[in-house]
């Protein structure tokens, strides 16, 4: 600091221009979102400022609201039960294999995929057995008639029938971060609590799971901030349907703003999506910090 | 040293301060470029413009090359060049929802392409009240375009005596059938709706799947709905009616079509898991003879007639329902149209454009025998031209209309039609009461009218 004494003039002049255009990239369109949000507005021609009447019709009226919110909080917290899977393959695949990299990657392989992909392959798979549904011939295969279902039209099923996609989808994602950090722990630590009689799942217990604390935080934020925006899967498979069962925030979103032609309160729904997102991570931060307060 | 830094940052300051002047020249001059475009659209008619070059964006829906139209498409637009050759047409080729998507989304910001395509009535009506369109009355005066266009079609695309679009077709409902299917489970034409529910369960019974019908894209399902509500009131109009304030939809004419689709719906007719067949996977069913009906649009005639089916399909018309209705009145489908930016930059020249394209559209879509349902009149012997049976008639069927009603999301606002297409969708998947039904169809109407 003294030897290079710059005025904090300049470091604000330095800094001034990135931060301009992060703030109009970032900022200003959540701002104008927000305002929008105030607009009975078809998205086309004349606007007019309501208010918060559109918050007030969404949090209060509207039937399809607060389911997809619910759908939308499993999503997330399917997404996030997985997490601890993931460090499990991560270890069992650290310890027992040799060469792990091939196995990880194949793991790694359906995110490379495009989730349009991923979707007709699971909208195939999901079909009835008459059409040619690999899921139900398989079931029929093995005499078990009666769990055949029409899994991406049942209203009760549907949703579970994406949750599962996403999740076999991400697994190799999230399998891969926790591969990595368990890789980042000095083997010496290992070796030390080996002398001092610690192994396996303890030494997993003690040292794995304490030390990948970071790791596991990137993962969990990654997994709920990614399904609260859960949108593309859905539209590909389902668009919602049958009947609003499978809607999420986001393809409600979608569908006030582009197909109902409701510009305004779609623009009310990404404002509510935004402030989720928001609360979620200052939550998950907070429970981190104590958490890795605990452990260290 | 410390001068030496003084003098670093006062480098640096001006090398942000150049920065930020740029920066805001570059806003600026973005800002200006629409003044100067408006300010220079006066120059444009000065007579110095004829050697300028000109670019036209032309937003189309013919993204599919091995679609007849495609080729007929670039066939046109490469002959206007020839003879324009400062005049480049380019080509923004989507598929119909991309096409819907982008469209709303360049309207939001005023900037519409040079031409666009929009769907006939209400669903216009937006664009039009935005004042996004522009009038095109003297244009189709000129080369007798007007007249090419068959009775009343323009009609819908006419607001406050403005004509905003040209249509490139104008289809009817109608239910395809396969010959072979039905002869193997023995079943005759139906001629009433409950024979249309008899026949669904004896072809059910042998084992074949009745019908056809991609409804994840929920307007499918609307639309044989829209049909079987023509037959129960008796006749066009009741959306009108509910508009006019003389009906709701807690009408019989409304609840006895309900519950005649579900009767439908409950004998099996259509495929398992329908509401997540999109519509290309839909028409597959029925284009791969795995289904023995399929109703849709004329405009799927071309479809069937290039797919392995072709040969063994007729068509029929909707037959009349609990002897209500009359079937020569048919669900009408005017088609997407053409329309031109009222900001375009080169209004003469895409006018122009679009002039030629339309009066050449007709010629051209007969020679790759895309012609079936089109907008204009077709000089030509279809029979001549190699056109199928089953494409005969369907232009026979042409022939026999006496009115009709539109799809529900080209009457309706575009939040009530939202509301009426998830709620004819859930009829697929659970069975409900009519007058449920009819409420949600209320409720929906009710928040969203103006």
């Amino acid at each position: 600091m003294n030897v290079l004494r710059v005025s904090k003039w300049t470091i604000a002049m330095f800094v001034l221009p990135c931060l301009l255009i992060y703030v109009s990239l970032v900022f200003v369109p959540i701002l104008v979102s927000l305002y929008s949000g105030l607009l009975d507005w078809n998205g086309i021609g004349e606007s007019t400022f309501v208010g918060l009447k559109n918050f007030q019709t969404l949090l209060f009226a509207d039937p399809v609201f607060w389911p997809s919110v619910r759908r939308t909080l499993m999503f997330a917290v399917f997404s996030m039960a997985e997490i601890p899977v993931a460090l499990g393959v991560a270890i069992l695949l650290n310890r027992f294999i040799k060469k792990p990299n091939f196995l990880v990657s194949s793991y790694f392989l359906p995110v490379i995929l495009s989730v349009v992909i991923i979707g007709q392959l699971w909208k195939t798979i999901y079909n009835p057995a008459a059409m040619g549904g690999m899921l139900n011939q398989v079931l029929d295969m093995l005499n078990l008639h009666g769990w055949t279902r029409s899994w991406l039209t049942d209203p009760k099923i549907a949703m579970y029938s994406l949750y599962f996609v996403a999740l076999w989808q991400y697994l190799g994602y999230h399998t891969l971060i926790q591969f990595t950090g368990i890789q980042n722990i000095p083997a010496d630590i290992y070796e030390a609590a080996r002398i001092d009689g610690a192994e396996g799942l303890k030494a997993d217990w003690h040292i794995t799971f304490p030390m990948n604390i970071p790791i596991f935080k990137i993962s969990i934020v990654l997994a709920f901030i990614g399904s609260l925006q859960a949108f593309d899967m859905v539209m590909v498979m389902t668009a919602g349907g049958p009947a609003h069962a499978t809607d999420v925030i986001s393809t409600h979103m979608y569908n006030m703003s582009f197909l109902s032609m409701k510009y305004g309160y779609g623009s009310a729904i990404a404002a509510f999506l935004v402030g989720m997102c928001l609360i979620a991570t200052v939550i998950i931060n907070a429970v981190f910090n104590r958490l890795e307060r605990r452990f260290s | 040293m410390v001068t030496k830094y003084k003098a670093l940052s006062v480098v640096a300051a001006s090398f942000l301060a150049i920065s930020l002047t740029a920066c805001g020249a570059g806003g600026s001059t973005s800002g200006s470029t629409t003044d100067t475009k408006t300010s220079a659209a006066p120059t444009a008619t000065a007579p110095a413009k004829k050697q300028e070059n000109i670019t036209i964006t032309f937003q189309n829906i013919y993204p599919d090359p091995t679609d007849p139209k495609n080729g007929m498409l670039k066939k046109i637009v490469n002959d206007f060049q020839t003879k324009n050759p400062n005049i480049k047409i380019e080509l923004d080729s989507l598929n119909t929802d991309q096409q819907k998507l982008k469209l709303k989304t360049q309207a939001a910001s005023k900037e519409v392409p040079d031409i666009t395509i929009v769907n006939p009535s209400a669903q216009m009506k937006p664009f039009v009240d935005a004042g996004l369109f522009a009038p095109l009355n003297d244009m189709v005066e000129q080369n007798g375009l007007k007249a090419t266009f068959q009775e009343g079609i323009l009609n819908w695309y006419t607001f406050n005596n403005n004509i905003y679009a040209l249509p490139d077709g104008n289809n009817i409902g109608l239910v395809y059938y396969n010959k072979d299917l039905f002869k193997q489970a023995g079943v005759e034409v139906p001629k009433t709706f409950e024979e249309m529910v008899a026949a669904v369960k004896t072809l059910k019974g042998k084992g074949i799947q009745p019908m056809a019908i991609g409804e994840k894209d929920s307007w499918t399902g609307s639309f044989l709905f829209m049909n079987v509500l023509l037959r129960t009131n008796g006749g066009p109009g009741f959306l009108q009616a509910v508009v006019d304030g003389k009906k709701t939809f807690a009408d019989p004419a409304f609840t006895d079509a309900v519950s005649s689709f579900q009767d439908l719906v409950q004998a099996g007719a259509f495929q398992e898991g329908a509401t997540s067949f999109d519509y290309n996977a839909g028409e597959n069913l029925f284009k791969t003879g795995k289904a023995a009906m399929y109703y849709m649009g004329s405009w799927a005639t071309g479809g069937i007639e290039t797919s392995s089916v072709n040969g063994k399909v007729g068509v029929f018309k909707f037959p009349t329902v609990k002897g209500k209705g009359n079937p020569d009145e048919f669900m009408l489908a005017p088609g997407s149209a053409f329309a031109v930016s009222a900001n375009s930059k080169h209004l003469k020249e895409t006018k122009d454009f679009l002039n030629y394209f339309m009066l050449n559209f007709p010629k051209e879509a007969f020679a790759v025998k895309g012609a079936v349902g089109i907008a204009q009149k077709v000089d030509g012997d279809f029979k001549a031209a190699g056109y199928s049976d089953m494409a005969m008639e369907v232009l026979g069927l042409f022939k026999q209309v006496k009115g009709g009603d539109l799809a529900f999301d080209n009457t309706m606002n575009p939040g009530t039609a939202q509301g009426h297409l998830t709620s004819i969708q859930n009829l697929f998947v659970q069975k409900k009461d009519p007058a449920e039904v009819g409420k949600e169809h209320q409720t929906a109407y009710e928040t969203n009218k103006k």
